[in-house]
């Protein structure tokens, strides 16, 4: 992979951290070779994932207590938001589903300038890499929020995203849990971010499919979100 | 029959309120006034439950005790519902404490880690309109 001799020092990788010792360790060398900043928000494991973290170049934030993905991405983009000389902010996912070369060549999308968000898409090229009841259920969850039709988009939850300095800035995740990612979705749609999707290929490996959230969970957003604080 | 219509859009009511609800003083006082009603009302059919049982005729209900279960049904759903917003609001603050804490926390950790240079002190609260303050530590 390149990255054209560019120093990605003002970018910055925020990972959500929840019981991913297996194979954080791997995701965490592979992003540092490209990436200098790493920062990895962990949830509460138990599993000894911060240790795995302090023996890597990663900076390492530990919630106190178990909050949900949601709040560990706005810990992590805290975190990194407040650190100097930081543009770019990258969402990863720890399980190793999402592929470095995805994340570069988003960034360098966020860097021509011509958008303000850049989210991955499972969708673009090869849909029938992600499994079927999961496609299906997915492509729902982007039809059933307007948000979500309105941008077009054509995967809302998909973990890898390339923030700007200013949408990091504008960006509050109320959605502790899991509804965080429908709820950035409503966000953009109602601001006014320029959003380009960028087509990544997702590793469904034994491993990111026994983490992968339970389709059930799905009812549990859809709960969230209806009944969340407008406006507030 | 009437009571079936009033107890539907009572339901439909509550559920109206609880998405669109704000932290609107509004909202806060209509919830306290709901409650005294209800007290009031619960005294008044306890003191005379024949009128109850009128009342009760009149909207299609067999007995004033059936009218005073359907009435309970409907308040503790409004109850539960009133619980859930109050249980979200607390575990924002929650979430906020934590974070502050955990990045306090952080900051310490990744500078004796030599990832952080130690001139940097953050203040940070996650909250939108309360953005992430970054001070020169000026030593006096």
């Amino acid at each position: 992979m390149t990255n054209d001799g560019r120093v990605n020092d003002d970018v910055w990788v925020v990972i959500p951290v929840y019981d991913e010792a297996q194979v954080l360790e791997s995701v965490i060398r592979q992003l540092l070779a490209v990436f200098p900043n790493v920062v990895c928000v962990d949830d509460g494991s138990h599993d000894g994932s911060s240790e795995v973290v302090l023996r890597t170049g990663a900076h390492l934030v530990r919630h106190p207590v178990n909050l949900g993905q949601g709040a560990a991405l706005q810990t992590g983009l805290c975190y990194a938001r407040a650190q100097p000389g930081a543009r770019y902010f990258v969402t990863f996912d720890a399980d190793g589903q999402h592929r470095l070369e995805d994340a570069v060549a988003m960034v360098e999308v966020a860097r021509s300038g011509a958008v303000d968000l850049v989210l991955g898409t499972r969708f673009a090229e090869h849909p029938e890499s992600v499994p079927l009841l999961k496609r299906w259920v997915l492509r729902t969850a982007v039809l059933l929020s307007p948000a979500g039709r309105k941008l077009k988009l054509t995967d809302a939850h998909n973990g890898l995203r390339v923030l700007t300095r200013a949408v990091a800035d504008d960006l509050q995740i109320t959605m502790n849990g899991m509804a965080h990612a429908s709820e950035i979705v409503s966000y953009l749609g109602r601001s006014s971010w320029r959003v380009q999707e960028v087509p990544v290929s997702v590793r469904y490996t034994q491993y990111s499919r026994s983490k992968g959230q339970s389709l059930l969970n799905g009812v549990n957003i859809l709960f969230d979100l209806s009944v969340r604080h407008r406006g507030s | 029959m009437l009571i079936q219509f009033v107890l539907v859009l009572a339901v439909l009511l509550i559920l109206i309120v609880f998405i669109r609800s704000s932290n609107a003083v509004y909202v806060q006082a209509s919830k306290r006034i709901a409650l005294v009603l209800f007290a009031v009302a619960n005294i008044y059919a306890v003191m005379r439950p024949d009128d109850l049982t009128a009342i009760a005729h009149v909207l299609g209900v067999g007995r004033g005790t059936d009218l005073v279960l359907y009435a309970l049904v409907v308040a503790f759903m409004a109850g539960m519902f009133s619980m859930y917003q109050r249980f979200r609001l607390v575990d924002r603050r929650y979430t906020e404490l934590a974070r502050t804490v955990a990045i306090r926390e952080a900051e310490v950790v990744n500078v004796q880690r030599g990832l952080l240079s130690p001139q940097i002190v953050t203040v940070t609260t996650g909250d939108g309109d309360r953005a992430p303050v970054v001070a020169e530590d000026r030593t006096r």
